[in-house]
C-alpha cells in the first residue's frame, strides 16, 4: 500500500535485469518493492523496482554498474 | 445439559462438519476440542450461524458451549447453478503465478498481490492452498500486501492442512488458518471464483 512516504523507482530494460537487482537488494537488506511498472509511466508490461526516496543513494550503489538499467526517477 | 460434540483428536474439518450437523437438530451445544485452530474454526462457524457462545478451557479439552440466537441461520446448501452474487472470490494454489517459468512466476506474483491492493474492485476472499500458503508466512515478500489486505476487509483464508503438510503452521504471518470446509464453501458459493 502506498503510504505517504515518498518513492522513486528504478526502470530496466528487460524483466531478468530488474530479477538481478531484486536479488542484489534483497541480499543487501536495502528497503524496496518489486512493482508493476505504473502505468502513468509505460504501458508496457513490466516490473521495477520501488524503493523509498531517501534511500536512493544506497539503492545506486548496489546496482550501479553491476545491472543493466534504463533510469531511476520519482514515481510520481 | 447441552447436546455434546466431541470433537477432539478430529482433523479440520471435521469438528467443523460435526458442529454444524449438531446445529441443525439442536438448539444449544457444547463443542470440545483439543487444539488451538479446530477452536477458532468452531467459533467462526457458530458466529457466522449467528450463534451465541462462550469458551472455557479445561484440563480436558476446550469447551465451546453454543446457543442459536434469534437471527441463527443454518444454510441449507444452495441449489447448483442458481444465480445470485457474491464476494469475488481469488484462489492461489501455487506460490507462483501461472504454470511455466518459476522464477518469473515468483515475480508475477508478488506484482499480482501488489497490484491486487491498489485496484478498486478488490477480492472478498482470498484462498491460499498448496505451495500458495508459503506467501502467506512472515518472511514472505507478499506478506505486506497480503495483510494490506487483510486490512482492508478482505477474507483470507489459508489452508491448515497445506501449513501443517510443508511444517509452516508457526511462521503464519497474514490470514487466518482456514480448512476445506470454508475453502469449499467459499468456492461453491455465489460469488465468481478466480483462480490465479
Amino acid at each position: 500500500m502506498i503510504g505517504t512516504e515518498s518513492y522513486h523507482v528504478v526502470l530496466f530494460h528487460s524483466v531478468n535485469c530488474a530479477m538481478y537487482a531484486d536479488r542484489l537488494l534483497k541480499q543487501k537488506g536495502t528497503p524496496y518493492k518489486l512493482i508493476p511498472v505504473p502505468r502513468h509511466i509505460s504501458s508496457n508490461c513490466g516490473v521495477c523496482i520501488r524503493f523509498p526516496s531517501q534511500n536512493q543513494s544506497e539503492v545506486e550503489e548496489v546496482i550501479q554498474g553491476v545491472v543493466e538499467f534504463d533510469v531511476i526517477r520519482p514515481l510520481y | 445439559m447441552s447436546f455434546q460434540v466431541d470433537a477432539r483428536g478430529l482433523d479440520c474439518p471435521q469438528p467443523v462438519i460435526n458442529t454444524k450437523k449438531a446445529l441443525e437438530k439442536h438448539d444449544a451445544l457444547t463443542v470440545i476440542v483439543d487444539n488451538e485452530t479446530a477452536r477458532e474454526n468452531v467459533k467462526r462457524f457458530l458466529a457466522s450461524a449467528g450463534c451465541s457462545f462462550a469458551v472455557s478451557e479445561k484440563p480436558d479439552g476446550i469447551y465451546i458451549s453454543a446457543e442459536k440466537g434469534e437471527t441463527a441461520v443454518v444454510e441449507k446448501s444452495p441449489v447448483p447453478g442458481e444465480a445470485g452474487s457474491g464476494p469475488l472470490v481469488v484462489v492461489i494454489s501455487e506460490d507462483v503465478m501461472g504454470r511455466g517459468d518459476r522464477e518469473l512466476g515468483a515475480i508475477l506474483i508478488r506484482s499480482f498481490l501488489h497490484t491486487v491492493t491498489e485496484i478498486d474492485n478488490r477480492p472478498g476472499i482470498l484462498i491460499f492452498f498448496n505451495t500458495g500458503v508459503k506467501l502467506t508466512v512472515k518472511d514472505s515478500p507478499v506478506v505486506d500486501d497480503i495483510k494490506a489486505l487483510e486490512d482492508s476487509g478482505v477474507r483470507v483464508l489459508v489452508c491448515g492442512t497445506c501449513l501443517n503438510f510443508f511444517g509452516i503452521t508457526d511462521q503464519l504471518g497474514a490470514g487466518i488458518v482456514s480448512n476445506m470446509y470454508d475453502i469449499a464453501e467459499a468456492m461453491t458459493g455465489p460469488g465468481k471464483v478466480i483462480s490465479v
